[in-house]
């Protein structure tokens, strides 16, 4: 416990004790030139997850306040205003001109790892499209909008599966798209073989983002169904909403299981064929018509190789 | 003036996906709070009575909507700024609520930090889940549970160069459900599912600790994580269960006592190393974790009753176990920036997964002991995938980009069992499977003028043994999306295909279209009002082959198409007005319809029962529309009163599950706002 705390004091002493850094840009003028202009940006200007920057005091002109972002200000101020003369206005930067001044600070965040190769920065969706430095809607992640309303912006069809009648609670406001998905890219699902969407996120680093709320749905089981895990739940269910029970992607179970069950060609894991079902199931008595009525744990189980149990 | 412009836009954006009639979104108070002194205070809180009034189906309401009648804490928000940036004990303190006391869908998230101290979130939810699990299983896997989600995170010296992080999350799911257990009879295939009850009791926790450290431009970070998953559900006999409870009029299955323990408990550990770094012209991100996942599980079941032809029967089973889940994964991301305009992009993930454990069996079937089979099973999973994505502007205007990946894949599974004390019993089979895929992606941007912007991609992938017959084998996707946005005036369409054709022979061919469209327009001309319309179309089809046994004496091997359509179009419309400086008015709609193939009647006149079975299931037309309307009224600066209305309709147009879901309901809410 003391070697511990002794670290502790230690960290916190060498994190406290940074040298101040001395200016070596030229141009700066400081942000207290720049407010004297832009006062309704300054005035709530503490609020900001920026102002750390300039609470501190220790960071080099370059990365503090104002200019830390959009440049030294010094021949705007001689200007006497105008976008143009800001080295960078962001209103007037191109995409990855204004991902690249943002990665300047955040490119050390783990969750920005894959953001040269997402499909965002890869459609000239950058940091300034989707957050707002000094007009945010949500004060902690800076957000032009709140989540949902910002993602909709442009995933209107999202929104429609997300306003069906069996969805995940989006627009109730107990689930958020980054509950899945990484908006700022993320490593290669390592289920589907990797395809497409790219942006979900895995959980806990390897695993179907579904199991982080659906426990029971993680296992490890002895009798594991092989699609959930090769596949992964979009088999069978669509993740965002359907207008089927339990998102499923059929209004009925026994189509959704007879279509990978028809014994056909090399598929499964022993390449003959899914198995079909048994000689027994009747399809035209409604007991068969109802899978997992028998077949409960479908999505995998301890005792019985046929998820009865 | 400036600021009364962005506090309006902001407001326009709730419109866009404004579906849920409370909380109210109009604000309250000044928004630049007021000084206390050394802190600035900004805060709202909405407490309100929401009510309910169902007609039709209650079950698929509550699974559906679910709002109930009772006062809550609708929303609220409270900021607490230090004005300097040096507060004694904090600097910032955020604190969101939505729904807390009675709503089904609950939220808190709070955070507070003192700059370069420390840094701590907070978030808890609540889902008051009601699942009357109608397609499944007939309604017999009902489930009315709540689930909570609670995450801590914890991050030392979030600023310096030296960080330490510790978190913790949390994850319960209880309340009663109802399951199926397949009941007396020695013959599996004609057991009767009969239902039992259910307490679900599920948990899940996990620790994190880890840290971060910055050398030389270099990033190094460690987490180290625990979590322990435990689940003992207990289960109780259901009086009245029985075949002919459950509409079997021929079978006599009753159940007359029934018993059931089946705890698992789980414990994982893994960790997780990244080191990256970011250059002017180059970056590099490399990342390894393992986790590693046990389960130990036991199950004593023991039933008695009478089976289907009304003999008196009783049966007990042992189960017993564990099953272990190691997963190693790699990641190696290099990024090039040779130029301004152009960065190339190379990924190799490497990940496998290796899923084992021996479960023993034991049956006693009316005091007979069938005896015990140790089962041994293993499922491994090892990918390995490269991509390389390159990015280039030719002009301010146009950009290109193009990738290729590709991805290997091995299944491999492991089928062993053995009986105890039976020498030369034990038998164990294994099979490898692999995929290969290779696919390619490419897009143009363009931004001809200003606020005008153009996005389209193409993907094509070929696959040459995916695991089943729905998996995606030679699929393309089109993607294209245009929008044009000023301030006053949002405008944007979109369009998206997916076609996967996954056709190795005969009957089996399976092939999937969805086409998806969208068109959106957002409008604020006036300060005084707005206007958001949508509409959406998600088209999709499929046609898989099947093959299943059905007749009306006895069963015979069949074979056909299993054909599945759905048009559904969607649609979107709010209003916003300030009435007057005192009064705002929202008025919304939103519709998802469903017409399916356009038929009439579910089985589309298929008069052979087999026939007319998957006809009927061909399609499931349904409407679920839901008007809303909303007034906020300024009483003072800082207190509101609200009222609201919404009305949710649903109809879907074939008998398909026996039985009718619809439903309609009326909820609304008033609700007064205050800001302190």
């Amino acid at each position: 416990m003391r070697i511990l705390l002794l670290l502790l004091v230690s960290l916190a002493a060498a994190a406290q004790n940074q040298a101040v850094p001395s200016a070596t840009g030229t141009g700066f003028v400081g942000s207290n030139v720049c407010k004297t202009c832009h006062a309704d940006v300054w005035m709530n200007f503490y609020k900001n997850p920026h102002f750390k920057s300039i609470a501190s005091g220790k960071e080099p002109p370059d990365k503090t306040g104002c200019e830390g972002c959009h440049g030294p200000a010094q021949k705007h101020v001689a200007a006497g205003g105008g976008k143009q003369t800001i080295p960078r206005a962001f209103s007037l930067m191109q995409p990855k001109q204004a991902l690249e001044t943002c990665l300047g600070c955040h490119a050390r965040d783990l969750s920005k790892a894959n953001i040269q190769r997402s499909e965002h920065t890869q459609n000239d969706i950058a940091c300034n499209t989707c957050h707002s430095i000094h007009h945010s809607a949500t004060p902690k992640y800076l957000l032009a909008k709140k989540q949902s309303e910002l993602c909709y912006t442009c995933h209107a069809t999202v929104f429609a599966q997300f306003s069906m009648p069996s969805k995940h609670r989006v627009n109730e406001g107990v689930v958020q798209c980054t509950d899945c998905h990484n908006p700022h890219g993320s490593f290669e699902a390592t289920w589907r073989m990797a395809q497409h969407p790219r942006m979900v996120e895995r959980a806990l680093n390897a695993e179907s983002p579904c199991v982080k709320c659906h426990t029971d749905k993680r296992g490890p089981f002895v009798f594991e169904h092989p699609p959930v895990r090769v596949e992964g739940c979009e088999i069978c269910h669509f993740p965002h909403g359907s207008t089927n029970a339990k998102l499923l992607r059929r209004p009925v179970v026994f189509t959704i299981c007879l279509e990978c069950h028809n014994g056909a060609d090399s598929f499964g894991t022993r390449n003959n064929g899914v198995p079909i079902q048994s000689s027994r199931h009747n399809m035209l008595d409604p007991k068969f018509q109802k899978c997992t009525t028998c077949h409960v744990a479908i999505h995998g189980s301890y005792s019985d190789a046929f998820f009865l149990r | 003036m400036k600021t009364r412009f962005w506090i309006f836009f902001a407001a326009i954006g709730t419109l866009s996906a404004q579906q849920v009639v409370a909380p109210t979104p109009e604000n309250i108070g000044s928004p630049r709070g007021d000084n206390h002194g050394d802190y600035n205070y900004t805060n709202t809180f909405e407490f309100g009575y929401r009510w309910s009034l169902v007609g039709g189906d209650e079950g698929q309401y509550r699974s559906t909507v679910n709002f109930h009648n009772g006062p809550r804490l609708l929303g609220s928000s409270l900021s607490i700024d230090s004005k300097d940036g040096h507060g004694h004990y904090f600097d910032q303190i955020l604190l969101n609520t939505m729904g807390l006391g009675n709503d089904p869908y609950q939220f808190a998230n709070l955070r507070v930090q003192k700059n370069q101290l420390y840094r701590y979130d907070m978030t808890w939810r609540l889902n008051d889940y009601y699942n009357p699990g109608l397609t499944v299983a007939g309604g017999l896997h009902f489930m009315d549970t709540v689930r909570r989600w609670q995450d801590h995170e914890v991050t030392l010296f979030p600023q310096s160069k030296y960080r330490l992080r510790a978190g913790y999350s949390r994850n319960v799911q209880d309340g009663p459900a109802l399951t199926t257990l397949l009941e007396p009879d020695n013959n599996v295939a004609l057991s009767t599912a009969l239902p039992v009850f259910v307490n679900l009791r599920r948990e899940w926790d996990e620790y994190r600790i880890g840290g971060d450290v910055d050398v030389s431009g270099f990033k190094f970070t460690v987490l180290r994580r625990w979590d322990f998953y435990k689940e003992d559900s207990p289960y109780r006999f259901l009086p009245g269960s029985s075949a002919a409870a459950i509409g079997l009029q021929d079978d006599l299955t009753s159940l007359q006592s029934f018993v059931k323990a089946a705890p698992v408990h789980g414990s994982d550990g893994g960790w997780l190393g990244n080191l990256m770094t970011n250059r002017k012209r180059w970056s590099v991100n490399a990342r390894m974790s393992y986790l590693m996942g046990r389960n130990n599980f036991t199950m004593n079941e023991i039933s008695s009753g009478f089976g289907r032809l009304g003999a008196a029967a009783n049966r007990q089973i042992l189960v017993q176990g564990d099953a272990e889940r190691p997963v190693v994964t790699g990641d190696l991301n290099l990024s090039a920036q040779p130029s301004s305009r152009l960065t190339v992009v190379n990924n190799t993930s490497y990940n496998s997964q290796r899923i084992s454990g021996p479960s023993s069996y034991t049956e006693i079937l009316n005091g007979g002991d069938s005896g015990t089979t140790i089962n041994f099973r293993y499922l491994g999973v090892r990918l390995v995938t490269n991509s390389t994505d390159a990015n280039y502007r030719v002009k301010d205007w146009i950009g290109f980009y193009a990738g290729y990946h590709y991805t290997y894949r091995l299944v491999r599974t492991i089928e062993g069992f053995q009986l105890a004390g039976v020498p030369n019993s034990s038998d164990t089979a294994l099979y490898e499977n692999t995929n290969s895929l290779h696919s390619g992606t490419a897009g143009i941007r363009i931004r001809p003028m200003k606020n005008l912007t153009a996005n389209i991609e193409a993907e094509i992938g070929r696959a040459n043994n995916p695991l089943t017959p729905v998996s995606d084998r030679n699929y393309h996707a089109i993607n294209g999306l245009i929008g044009y946005r000023v301030r006053k005036l949002q405008l944007s369409t979109s369009y998206k295909q997916l076609y996967n054709v996954n056709a190795p022979a005969g009957f089996s061919s399976y092939s999937s279209h969805s086409r998806n469209y969208s068109a959106n327009a957002s409008l604020a001309l006036k300060n005084w009002w707005s206007l958001d319309a949508s509409y959406m179309k998600l088209h999709l089809d499929t046609a898989g082959g099947i093959a299943f046994f059905a007749g009306g004496v006895r069963p015979t091997l069949q074979s056909g198409v299993s054909i599945y359509v759905s048009n559904i179009h969607a649609g979107n419309l709010g209003a916003r007005f300030a009435i007057t400086k005192r009064v705002d008015l929202y008025t919304g709609y939103t519709i998802t319809k469903d017409t399916g193939d356009g038929r009439s009647t579910a089985a589309a006149g298929a008069t052979d029962p087999t026939a007319a079975l998957f006809a009927g299931v061909q399609t499931f037309p349904l409407t679920y529309q839901s008007p809303l309307a909303r007034v906020s009224i300024r009483i003072y600066p800082k207190l509101r009163w609200n009222v609201g209305w919404q009305y949710y309709d649903y109809h879907q147009q074939f008998n398909i599950f026996g039985y009718y879901q619809n439903f309609h309901a009326q909820t609304g809410y008033t609700s007064v706002s205050w800001a302190f």
